[in-house]
């Protein structure tokens, strides 16, 4: 029906127009015959009709769609009009693409990264569960609980236990290092996934004797056995050992990301759950499938009960010393823990492009209103023709969602090519997620952000509109007009909201900015420059012995040493910045000093170099001596510390010579021979921590396995991969080598994702104050224009150029510090959240606090310059004469 | 403008007063809007600004039917003629307003 009547518009408005005409006609020759003459007689029909376009469009309303039909009209006159003011229209194309375009982007990785559900059944229903513990609230899980849990729970379908581990595999073409995790059989019945071949483990494949069997992952199965259709039943040889495939999982079954086969847990619940007063404490991963039906509180309820099953398992000693304060036993749901890392800074991301999308919106609107109120004749006098202000006001709506959908559409387009770049260059802070996908999901995201963003900048103009006064808006023309007023007072709320927002972008932009520099330049400790490094894995029957692997390390060192520009080579259990901990800790305390209870021992890390470990990094020796010659197996006992453990354990005291006691150490405790340069040893945004460093040349450690090489070259690094892997594989032909890169990389790749939040944020925050310098312009200029007059007559009566300066300039610097005030407390409520993006600044760092209003001050000064300087031109005769 | 021995129509008798005007032939706006008021002697004077969209409601509604004649004045116009279901509507209403009105002229009366 709706159609048909729109097809037949034109017909309707002829019948209309006749009708009404008709009467007219009648009722005049009604008067005629009465003797009126003909002129009166027809005035007098006409006002009796009373208001003819008032009764037709109250005709039109009556008519089925004619609501669709005014949007049709609203929308034709809107696009007459933004061809009649092309500027205007660009304005909106160009800021609404920007900002659309990044709202858009930003959340299209929210959405792949947070917002879609994990790629198993029920998804909701997993959770990760750990121990909490300290002030810290460190998470871990042990293998024990893994027992207890399955034997308390009442709530979870099931649970499971993995453990992530790193295999030889002598490969096909070359030799490589295999991600295997191993799981309890209920992991595959927790994740709810059933294997693409074969089977998933049986219930008795666990523990220390389980079969050698394994499960593949989709890409190893296709990458490495080419999608071998009867891999099922094939064994394939890992750490010298051959394991039974008996099945390879779908695609898209990833967990933990980066595995690549599933293999039996080597863990039994007897060596777990010994009846005695110590509590092993293998480190597992735990996860658990919820039943169906059970809400938070129970949830909640049931993790405080297996919280008292756990604690009471651990030994007396544990709760005497300490060590349990603050236990609590957490299940955090699967998704919020994989995307953990990620989660804040896409969220502070989010919020600050919003943020640039506001201040867009403040701008049109802005625009908006200056144009209005050169409407408000036209609109008093559609008015004063009997439109409905309802109607006026739903057509100044549709303008605005007209003036929006260009810019939406350009937004929306650039945002696809963005995901595509983003996705091409993959940015290192994305590298471990799936591609981002722009999807029917993010679509409708644009499109609603742009249909929001159009009636949210239109409803300033429509609020004018709504008050427009017919006969003030006819008879006067000038500024004193009411509507005028309004939009005005509007503008001037609409630009001190838009400084305050940018304001609060300058703040974020700032405490990251501070925070990278801190970042960038803090001392690393070590010289990272021609440095090549590299992982080893020791592996299998041909190093269970630690003198296997000494062998190994040394005969390397041996070979690399002996290349042409090799300066130095070592090897290191701990390799620094990849985030890698410490090889491992141990409490401890100083010979000669009273013994404290275990849990209020000091703790420091541990590390296995061999002897030109710190001659290769290039780490400073401040007293006493670093491995030599000197020390080998006959000298176990000789250790060397870093600065900070000298300054915690020992203060101003000389280290050398002191002896300090581990449990499980020798009787007579440790040597320190000497003490070293603290380094940045985990990962960059990490004070040092006390460190103990053996020499590997010591022996006595059968577990050197994985350790890293170090090699100091004289030229480009890079160039000697090559030649460096030919004298790894003539020493063994079958040992993989991982992690090769430059220490140059690794301080880059350390560095990039606080540098690309710093490039995201920074770009957002200038966009920003661009477009509140546009908006302090417009108004600036606009109030000019409307004060020539009163600046003309202040001229005229002897006021300078100062005082037309403070005038207009007092204005903006108003604006200004209004827009300081409300930015810095937005910026105070708001920047907490950026603490987990910062390093060495707190999130109320009062640098930042008072440096970025000034900023703002420059730039809100700088928009209003040319304006002002058109104020101070002002030509008193001629400003008299105008108007 | 206002007459006080002229009473305006209350809402929703409009609609009634039409359809009963147009019982007899298909009448166009201008002989709706005198016939009331003849009839009336007067006494009912038609807003046109609620004559024309009442007659184009009653059209969308279904209850009358335009279609094209010629005015007296020889001129095309517009001639509204009442369907089946408005000569329903029109028993409706009538018997509506008849009760309505008994209803308020025993009260007026009695109480």
């Amino acid at each position: 029906m709706t159609w048909r009547d729109l097809l037949h518009h034109r017909q309707a408005e002829e019948n209309l127009a006749e009708e009404v005409e008709v009467h007219i006609e009648l009722q005049t020759s009604k008067h005629l015959a009465a003797g009126l003459d003909p002129k009166e007689a027809r005035c007098r029909a006409r006002l009796e009709f009373g208001g003819i376009e008032s009764t037709k469009e109250n005709c039109r309303e009556q008519r089925a769609g004619h609501l669709l039909e005014n949007f049709f009209q609203d929308f034709q006159f809107a696009i007459r009009g933004m061809r009649r003011e092309p500027a205007l229209a660009l304005a909106a194309l160009v800021t609404l693409a920007i900002c659309i375009g990044a709202n858009t982007t930003i959340f299209s990785v929210v959405n792949t990264v947070l917002l879609r559900p994990l790629p198993y059944p029920e998804p909701d229903r997993l959770y990760w569960l750990s121990e909490r513990m300290g002030k810290t609230q460190t998470d871990i899980s042990l293998g024990a609980d893994y027992y207890t849990l399955r034997e308390q729970n009442r709530i979870f379908e099931d649970i499971a236990a993995w453990d992530g581990q790193v295999l030889n595999w002598a490969g096909r073409e070359k030799a490589e290092q295999v991600i295997a995790t191993q799981v309890t059989p209920s992991f595959f019945k927790v994740l709810g996934t059933r294997p693409l071949l074969g089977r998933s483990l049986l219930p008795d494949e666990q523990g220390p004797k389980a079969p050698a069997v394994v499960i593949l992952n989709y890409g190893f199965w296709r990458s490495r056995l080419g999608s071998d259709p009867e891999a099922v039943g094939k064994a394939i040889t890992l750490d010298g050992l051959p394991l039974t495939i008996v099945g390879v999982m779908p695609q898209g079954f990833d967990y933990p990301k980066g595995g690549q086969i599933w293999r039996p847990l080597d863990m039994d619940e007897a060596s777990q759950r010994p009846i005695m007063t110590t509590r092993p404490m293998r480190l597992v991963s735990i996860l658990a499938r919820l039943k169906g039906g059970v809400d938070a509180r129970q949830l909640d309820a049931e993790m405080a009960r297996l919280r008292q099953a756990i604690y009471r398992q651990y030994p007396k000693g544990f709760v005497v010393s300490g060590f349990l304060n603050g236990m609590t036993l957490a299940a955090t749901p699967l998704a919020r823990r994989i995307t953990g890392d990620l989660r804040p800074a896409l969220l502070v991301l989010s919020g600050a492009v919003a943020l640039v999308l506001l201040i867009a919106s403040a701008n049109l609107a802005s625009l908006l209103l200056a144009r209005a109120i050169t409407r408000r004749r036209e609109l008093a006098v559609r008015l004063a023709l009997g439109s409905a202000r309802g109607r006026i006001v739903r057509q100044v709506l549709t303008e605005s969602l007209v003036l929006a959908l260009p810019g939406g559409l350009a937004g929306t387009l650039a945002a696809f090519v963005s995901v595509a770049a983003l996705n091409a260059s993959k940015p290192f802070v994305l590298r471990n997620y799936p591609p981002i996908t722009f999807d029917t999901f993010t679509l409708s995201f644009s499109l609603v952000l742009t249909l929001l963003t159009g009636l949210l900048f239109g409803l300033a103009p429509a609020w004018t509109a709504a008050g427009v006064g017919i006969q003030e808006a006819l008879k006067t023309s000038g500024y004193a007009q009411t509507s005028g007023r309004r939009a005005v007072r509007l503008r001037r709320v609409l630009v001190i909201a838009e400084l305050g927002l940018s304001l609060m972008l300058l703040i974020g932009v700032g405490l990251l900015g501070r925070s990278f520099v801190k970042l960038a330049n803090v001392p690393l400790g070590f010289v990272p420059d021609n440095l090549l490094t590299l992982r080893f894995n020791l592996t299998g029957s041909r190093y269970a012995k630690a003198e296997n692997q000494l062998q190994f390390y040394d005969d390397v060192l041996e070979r690399i040493r002996r290349l042409p520009a090799v300066a130095q080579a070592a090897v290191a259990t701990d390799l620094p910045l990849t985030g890698d901990h410490a090889y491992r800790g141990s409490t401890f305390q100083p010979a000669g000093r009273p013994p404290l209870p275990l849990a209020q021992q000091p703790m420091t890390a541990v590390a296995f170099v061999s002897r030109d470990f710190f001659r290769t990094l290039g780490i400073p020796l401040k007293t006493g001596r670093t491995f030599s010659r000197q020390d080998s197996i006959a000298t176990p006992d000789n250790i060397v510390v870093n600065e900070a453990f000298a300054k915690q354990v020992f203060g101003n005291e000389d280290p050398v010579g002191k002896r300090i006691l581990t449990s499980g150490g020798p009787p007579s405790g440790w040597t320190i021979v000497g003490v070293v340069g603290s380094i940045r040893a985990n990962s960059l945004g990490v004070e040092p921590i006390p460190l103990v460093y053996h020499c590997n040349c010591q022996g006595g450690n059968p577990a050197l396995t994985r350790m890293a090489l170090f090699v100091k070259t004289t030229g480009d690094p890079t160039s000697m991969v090559r030649l460096i892997e030919d004298q790894i594989h003539s020493v063994d032909r079958n040992e993989p080598l991982t992690d090769v890169s430059t220490m140059d990389d690794r301080l880059t790749a350390a560095l990039a994702t606080p540098r690309f939040h710093l490039l995201l944020i920074g770009s957002f925050a200038t966009v920003a104050l661009l477009l509140a310098a546009i908006g302090v312009f417009g108004v600036v200029a606009y109030v000019v224009t409307q004060r020539t007059r009163e600046i003309g007559i202040r001229m005229a009566l002897g006021a300078g150029v100062a005082h037309v300066l403070r005038l207009i300039l007092g204005e903006s610097l108003g604006w200004v510090l209004v827009a300081t005030i409300v930015g810095l407390g937005g910026a105070w409520a708001l920047t907490r959240y950026l603490k987990s993006m910062l390093y060495g600044v707190t999130p109320l760092d009062s640098t930042t606090f008072i440096l970025m209003p000034i900023v703002l001050a420059i730039a809100g000064l700088a928009a209003s310059l040319a304006p002002v300087a058109k104020a101070t031109r002002v030509d008193p005769a001629r400003a008299l004469r105008e108007e | 403008m206002a007459r006080t021995s002229k009473l305006d129509l209350l809402q929703g008798t409009l609609d009634l007063l039409i359809l009963r005007t147009l019982q007899t032939e298909p009448r166009h706006g201008w002989a709706i809007s005198e016939r009331i008021q003849q009839i009336s002697r007067d006494v009912l004077q038609v807003n046109q600004g609620s004559l024309y969209p009442a007659l184009h409601r009653l059209e969308r509604q279904g209850w009358i039917k335009a279609e094209t004649g010629i005015s007296e004045l020889g001129r095309r116009a517009r001639f509204y003629r009442l369907t089946p279901a408005g000569r329903k509507q029109l028993e409706i209403e009538t018997g509506d307003w008849a009760r309505l009105a008994g209803a308020i002229g025993r009260v007026l009366e009695e109480a």
